[in-house]
C-alpha cells in the first residue's frame, strides 16, 4: 500500500487524461500510487469520504476527481495538472 | 434560508425551494403544496418520472444551453463519456450525479452535484474567459 493515492472516476475525462501522466511518473521515479475508483467501488468512495475535510479544503469545497492525496502529510493536489506539477507534488 | 421539498397533494408535482409555489405549474391548483422529507421526494421522483435516455438528455441540455453564454462541449467523445457516467450514477445511486465529483451521502448537499449543476458560481467557470463546469460538459461560448 502506497502513501500516495489517486482518487479517480471511471467516466471522469480529467482522470482519464491524468492516468498516463501518473503512470509515466511511477515509471520514471520508481514510486507508486494506489489508484482508487470511487463511483463504482463503494469501499474506495468511503475511503475518499474519510478524508473529506482535508480534500474539500483544497478542492473547491467538494470531493472532486481526480484528487491526489499523500496520506503521510495530508497534502492534496486536485484536478488535471501537468506532469511537472504532479512530480513536484509527489516527490518534492 | 434552507430549501425544502414540497409536494402538490393533487398531482404529486415536486418542488425544491424555500417556499412552495402558490400555483402548481402542472395541475394549476392553488395552495396545493405540502412539505415532505427528502426521501419521499426521491421516491416519488423515481416512481413517476419517465426515464430519459442519453440522447434525450443531450437534446435537453443542448436546448437548456441554447440561449445562454455557455454551450455543451463540442467534443462528442468527452460528452459521451460524461453522459455514460451521469446515467451510470443515476442507475447505481438514484440521481444524475456528476461523474467528476463524489457524493458525500448528505442528500441535500449532494443535490448540488446533479447534472446540470449550478456551475456558473464555480471558480472553474466564473470570471474565466474559457471557463467550463468542473467536468467540462458545459463550456463558455468563445464568441462572447
Amino acid at each position: 500500500m502506497s502513501n500516495l493515492i489517486m482518487f479517480h472516476g471511471k467516466e471522469c475525462p480529467h482522470c482519464r487524461r491524468m492516468m498516463p501522466i501518473v503512470e509515466k511518473l511511477e515509471k520514471e521515479e520508481g514510486i507508486s500510487f494506489d489508484k482508487l475508483e470511487v463511483w463504482h467501488n463503494e469501499q474506495n468512495a468511503d475511503k475518499m469520504r474519510s478524508f473529506k475535510n482535508v480534500i474539500e479544503a483544497k478542492c473547491g469545497g467538494q470531493l472532486r476527481t481526480p484528487t491526489f492525496l499523500n496520506t503521510d502529510t495530508d497534502s492534496v493536489l486536485c484536478g488535471e495538472v501537468p506532469f511537472e506539477n504532479l512530480k513536484e507534488w509527489a516527490i518534492g | 434560508m434552507k430549501k425544502k421539498f414540497w409536494r402538490c397533494h393533487v398531482c404529486n408535482d415536486i418542488h425544491f425551494g424555500i417556499k412552495a409555489p402558490k400555483l402548481c405549474p402542472t395541475c394549476r391548483v392553488a395552495h396545493a403544496y405540502v412539505e415532505i422529507p427528502s426521501g419521499e421526494a426521491l421516491r416519488i421522483e423515481s416512481e413517476t418520472t419517465t426515464k430519459m435516455n442519453q440522447e434525450g438528455f443531450l437534446k435537453a441540455i443542448t436546448a437548456f444551453a441554447e440561449n445562454n453564454e455557455f454551450q455543451v462541449n463540442p467534443d462528442r467523445e468527452r460528452v459521451d463519456m460524461l453522459l455514460d457516467g451521469v446515467f451510470s450514477n443515476e442507475k447505481n445511486h438514484g440521481l444524475k450525479f456528476c461523474p467528476c465529483r463524489l457524493r458525500t451521502k448528505d442528500f441535500e448537499e449532494d443535490l448540488k452535484l446533479v447534472c446540470p449543476c449550478n456551475f456558473r458560481i464555480h471558480e472553474t467557470y466564473k470570471d474565466i474567459a474559457d471557463g467550463e463546469c468542473w467536468c467540462g460538459l458545459f463550456i463558455k461560448r468563445s464568441e462572447l
